[in-house]
């Protein structure tokens, strides 16, 4: 039997092996050292690798993310933490401007192999400006990896392909998984960027679900199963790169889609993936692509209206129910 | 100058497809020899030389579809010049068959609007094109009356989907994997086409009988000596043409409202060949001594083997006969060969345990079995048809 972690530990556990093993691997956000993180992830880093390795620093996301490009560039491997989502575009042009793009602008002579760490809050009630999940916003610029995970095995896995990655990385925790509890090995293992995982093999209807509706999906699967369907659950794991043969092979199989998301429906992941799935697999449809997704408003505050407001596995076998039935 | 074309070998025929030429451009080239190979509606065969001279010039390629009786290439001196208008009408044929060619499956084509009025996934439209399904007699049981995959199976299930020649439309058939896939070539298709014809169209009924071989077999040994090696088959072929010299309705075809008998009794019959069946035919049977046909068949078989039968070696058989015998079979039931009434088939000659006055004797036995078009004729007289058979081929003596 594996040990079973949760999914912040997980994380932890590959960050410090990271800081373990790899001088070169500095952490640098606001409130991780002495504070211990916002969400206790690096709790105790400080005592353990010193100020020099955990930078505490003033509430400026873009002094963080240039800083971290710099040190990048000068050979070292920093492991940047924006406390919440929402705040990345404060650093938008640090990281999609510049990060993303010097190693093409210097005919690869620089490297900016630095790891943006972040989290989304929805379901918390912290509120339009902590809460939003926004992968899409990353998904246009050229150079920047965007990594998912959605398990404790997952978080630890992309991880560490994220330190070896030479390109800049978009690591996107959810709050809400950071108790979820699983299987994970104590060596250092490592899941490829762009492979996709099957959460659960089925034939009716394949879900492509993204970071916490992962879990949504597999709880609607299982109450689905009872009224005798079959539901696959994919999980891409990274959007950038997509893993987009996995899902099209799930959908020859299938021939029914529905991608599940916290992201707002208009112009979200699920846009693009529902996009790829026509351009490759037009011919194997059976239904029309169906998104389960935020609506397009800002999210409530109200804890019950987020809860509205929030997708969940009653509106993904709702889907599922009018893809079959109408 | 010369015009080599493809003969008509069969009232019926259109077209022959070239399947490879045997000479060059520019070759010298002797009357009468093979020129190319030409795959018509029922044979392969080749085309002779029409005289002797230069091979000047070849008009359709390798694979061409041509209308019989037209022009596929000439022959002249080597140094006589083509002239320019015999060129310029063979192109002009070719030019107008061509837009014939790309006009045609326009017109066959359904009217593209189509989907547009029903509603159907894009998988239902796919495996419907792939099954030939027709999505406009479909009911849509989909979220707003949408044609599902689940539709277009439930359809084929209900239709019974006969997979046609022309479409590879059976049900299923996507789902096991293919290990080589072999083109139907124009003669299996033929075979397979008149013989889904036949089953069709004519009510095949089937009546069998056994026939003991002792007398004939002792017959034949005995005609050895004197006249040689004959095959069994001739005697057979001699006795069935007797048997329809007394009952002719055997010897004929339904066209229509008309039952027409034949003036001669042609007997073909099958013979395997590597491209697939074929049926040559011993022109007045019952005519020629039981010698002649045997000499008939060896000379027809062989010619069969190396694809050299002539067309008109395999058209105008009245009556068919088939034996299996020879691959140790004992008893088929063969299929009518279009447009003929009846097939009479012959199954392996074996020594059997019989009854005769009281006693079990071992005897050589085989089961002949006659199929035949019950709209043209009724059971008894097929019954007497068949016994008159027997009969001859038991007294082998009154066959000559």
């Amino acid at each position: 039997m594996l040990r079973e972690l949760t999914y912040a530990e997980a994380i932890r556990e590959a960050l410090r092996n990271a800081l373990i093993k790899n001088p070169k691997v500095f952490l640098i956000g606001e409130d991780i050292g002495a504070y211990g993180g916002a969400f206790k992830i690096t709790n105790g880093f400080l005592e353990e690798f010193g100020s020099e390795r955990i930078r505490d620093t003033p509430i400026s996301e873009a002094a963080i993310v240039g800083a971290a490009i710099g040190a990048a560039l000068m050979g070292l491997k920093p492991i940047a933490e924006i406390m919440y989502m929402d705040f990345i575009p404060i650093c938008l042009e640090q990281l999609a401007n510049q990060a993303a793009k010097i190693r093409f602008m210097s005919g690869g002579k620089l490297k900016v192999p630095i790891i943006v760490r972040t989290q989304y809050s929805l379901g918390r009630a912290h509120g339009a400006q902590h809460s939003q999940f926004i992968p899409a916003w990353f998904l246009q610029v050229p150079g920047l990896k965007v990594a998912l995970p959605s398990t404790p095995y997952d978080a630890k896995g992309l991880f560490n392909q994220a330190l070896k990655e030479e390109n800049p990385v978009l690591y996107i925790e959810c709050s809400l998984l950071y108790r979820v509890k699983g299987p994970v090995p104590e060596e250092d293992y490592i899941i490829p960027f762009g492979k996709a995982d099957v959460k659960k093999e089925g034939d009716d209807v394949t879900i492509v679900a993204i970071s916490r509706m992962v879990h949504e999906a597999l709880a609607a699967a299982k109450i689905l199963e009872e009224k005798g369907l079959s539901i696959e659950v994919i999980d891409p794991r990274t959007i950038q790169p997509l893993d987009i043969e996995t899902i099209v092979n799930s959908v020859k199989k299938t021939g029914r889609v529905i991608i599940a998301e916290d992201d707002h429906k208009t112009g979200g992941v699920g846009a693009e993936i529902t996009a790829s799935i026509i351009e490759n697999a037009f011919d194997y449809l059976d239904a029309p692509i169906t998104r389960v997704a935020s609506p397009d408003i800002p999210i409530p505050f109200s804890p019950q209206l987020e809860l509205e407001y929030m997708p969940n596995k009653d509106k993904i076998i709702q889907a599922v129910n009018s893809l079959l039935k109408g | 100058m010369h015009k080599i074309i493809i003969p008509r070998f069969d009232p019926a025929m259109k077209t022959g497809r070239i399947i490879k030429w045997l000479k060059n451009e520019g070759e010298l080239v002797n009357k009468g020899e093979p020129m190319v190979v030409v795959e018509g509606e029922k044979t392969v065969f080749e085309v002779e030389a029409p005289a002797s001279g230069v091979l000047k010039k070849i008009f359709y390629q390798a694979g061409s579809e041509v209308e019989v009786l037209k022009p596929i290439a000439l022959i002249g001196e080597i140094d006589e010049p083509i002239p320019k208008e015999l060129i310029e009408e063979i192109e002009k044929i070719k030019v107008e068959k061509k837009i014939e060619l790309i006009e045609k499956p326009k017109i066959e084509k359904p009217p593209a609007k189509t989907f547009e009025r029903v509603k159907a996934s894009p998988l239902a439209k796919k495996l419907a094109e792939e099954y030939g399904i027709n999505l406009e007699e479909i009911k849509g049981t989909g979220p707003g009356g949408r044609i599902t995959k689940e539709d277009v199976l439930n359809a084929i299930k209900a239709l019974e989907v006969k997979p046609t020649l022309t479409e590879a439309s059976i049900p299923g058939l996507t789902f096991i994997p293919i290990a080589k896939i072999i083109p139907l070539s124009r003669t299996r298709k033929t075979i397979a086409e008149r013989l889904i014809y036949s089953l069709h169209e004519a009510a095949s009924t089937t009546i069998t009988t056994s026939v003991n071989f002792e007398k004939l077999l002792e017959y034949r040994e005995n005609l050895k000596t004197s006249l040689g090696e004959i095959s069994l088959t001739a005697f057979i072929v001699k006795a069935a043409a007797k048997a329809l010299e007394e009952y002719p309705i055997f010897n004929s075809t339904l066209d229509k409202e008309e039952i027409k008998i034949f003036e001669e009794i042609n007997i073909a019959l099958a013979i395997h060949t590597e491209e697939g069946l074929i049926t040559p035919v011993i022109k007045n049977s019952n005519k020629k001594s039981i010698v002649e046909i045997s000499n008939n068949i060896k000379e027809l078989t062989d010619k069969a083997l190396q694809r050299k039968l002539s067309i008109e070696e395999v058209t105008g058989g009245t009556f068919t006969i088939t034996n299996l015998g020879l691959y140790d079979v004992e008893v088929f039931i063969p299929i009518i060969n279009p447009p003929q009434t009846g097939i009479l088939g012959i199954g392996k000659i074996k020594k059997k345990p019989i009854v005769i006055n009281d006693q079990i004797l071992i005897k050589p036995i085989a089961i002949l079995t006659l199929v035949f078009d019950h709209r043209v004729v009724d059971g008894v007289p097929a019954a007497k048809f068949l016994q008159k058979i027997k009969n001859l081929l038991e007294n082998p003596t009154e066959l000559s």
